[in-house]
């Protein structure tokens, strides 16, 4: 979120602590306007805890350190929690679900109800968070829930991507109606899966190779059965 | 293919290039449902023309490949709202048994959403320009209003731009590739570079989602995992 997104987020609370001071509102709209980087869904809290400090008539230089000091742990926390571990979890559950047999309208349902549910829910325990403990608030973000949900996640969601490569692979197969080779094209996946996490420098040149060889295979095959 | 022949009606069209504002405004602006994200988008575009499964199975394989792209701090990544929608109305509009079409979608997909990814880094420079000078929007804050409703705005419009640019151009290469006649060369050579890419990108996804966890065995298991049921369901 830059600078204006956050002013022009904090300005319905601005204007009721400030009403009626045009001079300090427009004081307060420029200290909010200067650079700001957060994850969005815990752009609330930062929200919260700077329309506290102002409500509290906190310095203006206590303020900006404030805001300086929250940008980059905001970030790292939101990016960690929500781009790596709740959104892909959600998707990749989604992915599964239609591999098993869900029709694809609810799967995508069930992802966008259970993403959307963590979604709004940290909205709601950022803003009120930062709304009731002001500028102290940092110590929130230490809280340990905030560490343990991307650390239960991270092995569900390496074991959803190997379920899900192997039975969207299925689904490839399928449009070509081609299923005697299923097994084996799902062992170079897994094989292939293994190694761009293992080594991913080397992914490339192996991917490469595998999809080379593997007509050629096909040939000589073809050649020495005829 | 002429253009008369593009299996697309005009108000399928109109919808989709509506849609792809809506879609596009979701990822950075508002409301971040992740309606944007490709497993959604292109099912709704298969489900315009449909197919919602052609455009599920275009989706989940975008999304996996877009997992190697969160966006991490100021980190370029693809536009997969109007992507994912260009993607799966092709693919679901010309056919869904054919393995080149399904490689073409993937591909045009993948083309709009690094291109959507330039036009959002130009319109973060434009929103720059119009919320200058920083003097002028605090003595004035309903003119912060406004120039933040504007770039919103922007964002819808550059979304549908890039979907009316890009979906009958998507749908035409798709159905090129199906009137195409097919050999048994091509197609075990696409299956297998489709299923490596797919793995390569699962492999990838689970490094960018698994900090300082070691766990290709489980990558692995998932992978064994998956083997099973296939051969169960068969």
């Amino acid at each position: 979120m830059i600078g204006g997104g956050m002013a022009f987020a904090m300005l319905p609370l601005l204007r009721r602590i400030y009403a009626g001071d045009p001079v300090r509102l427009s004081e307060a709209v420029a200290r909010h306007l200067g650079a700001f980087n957060s994850h969005p869904y815990l752009a609330g809290l930062a929200v919260g805890a700077l329309a506290r400090a102002e409500l509290e008539g906190e310095s203006p230089e206590r303020i900006e350190r404030f805001r300086t000091a929250l940008r980059g742990p905001l970030g790292t926390v939101g990016d960690r929690l929500i781009w790596a571990s709740w959104r892909p979890a959600c998707l990749l559950i989604a992915i599964a679900a239609f591999g098993l047999g869900l029709g694809p309208i609810w799967s995508v349902i069930l992802f966008l109800v259970s993403y959307n549910v963590g979604h709004i829910v940290i909205r709601i325990w950022g803003f009120r968070h930062g709304w009731h403990e002001g500028l102290g608030v940092s110590k929130t973000l230490h809280e340990r829930w905030l560490d343990v949900v991307p650390r239960l996640l991270a092995p569900v969601i390496l074991l959803l991507l190997g379920l899900d490569a192997v039975l969207l692979s299925r689904q490839v197969l399928d449009v070509v109606a081609w299923h005697g080779f299923f097994a084996g094209l799902a062992l170079v996946a897994a094989f292939v899966a293994l190694m761009a996490f293992r080594w991913p420098r080397r992914t490339g040149r192996i991917a490469v190779a595998l999809v080379l060889s593997i007509p050629l295979v096909w040939l000589v095959l073809a050649g020495t059965s005829g | 293919m002429p253009l008369g022949e593009i299996p697309l009606h005009t108000t399928s069209w109109l919808i989709l290039v509506a849609l792809g504002g809506i879609l596009a405004v979701d990822s950075v602006s508002w409301p971040q449902i992740m309606i944007s994200r490709p497993l959604v988008s292109a099912t709704v575009g298969g489900w315009i023309v449909g197919s919602p499964s052609a455009g599920f199975l275009v989706g989940a394989l975008l999304e996996l490949m877009s997992l190697r792209h969160p966006p991490f701090g100021a980190a370029r990544y693809p536009d997969t709202g109007p992507a994912g929608l260009v993607a799966g109305c092709a693919y679901a509009s010309v056919g869904t048994d054919s393995l080149g079409s399904l490689v073409a979608a993937i591909l045009a997909g993948w083309a709009v959403g690094w291109i959507g990814a330039v036009s959002v880094q130009l319109r973060r420079r434009g929103n720059e320009r119009l919320l200058t000078p920083e003097s002028e929007l605090a003595s004035r804050p309903e003119l912060l209003e406004k120039r933040h409703k504007t770039a919103v705005r922007l964002d819808i419009f550059r979304g549908a731009l890039l979907t009316a640019g890009f979906l009958v151009p998507a749908i035409v290469a798709a159905a090129w590739v199906v009137d195409q006649p097919e050999s048994g060369l091509a197609t075990i050579w696409g299956a297998a570079l489709l299923v490596t890419a797919l793995a390569a990108a699962a492999g990838a996804g689970g490094r960018t989602s698994s900090f300082g966890i070691v766990g290709w065995p489980l990558l692995f298991v998932g992978a064994a995992l998956g083997g099973l049921i296939a051969g169960i369901v068969g």
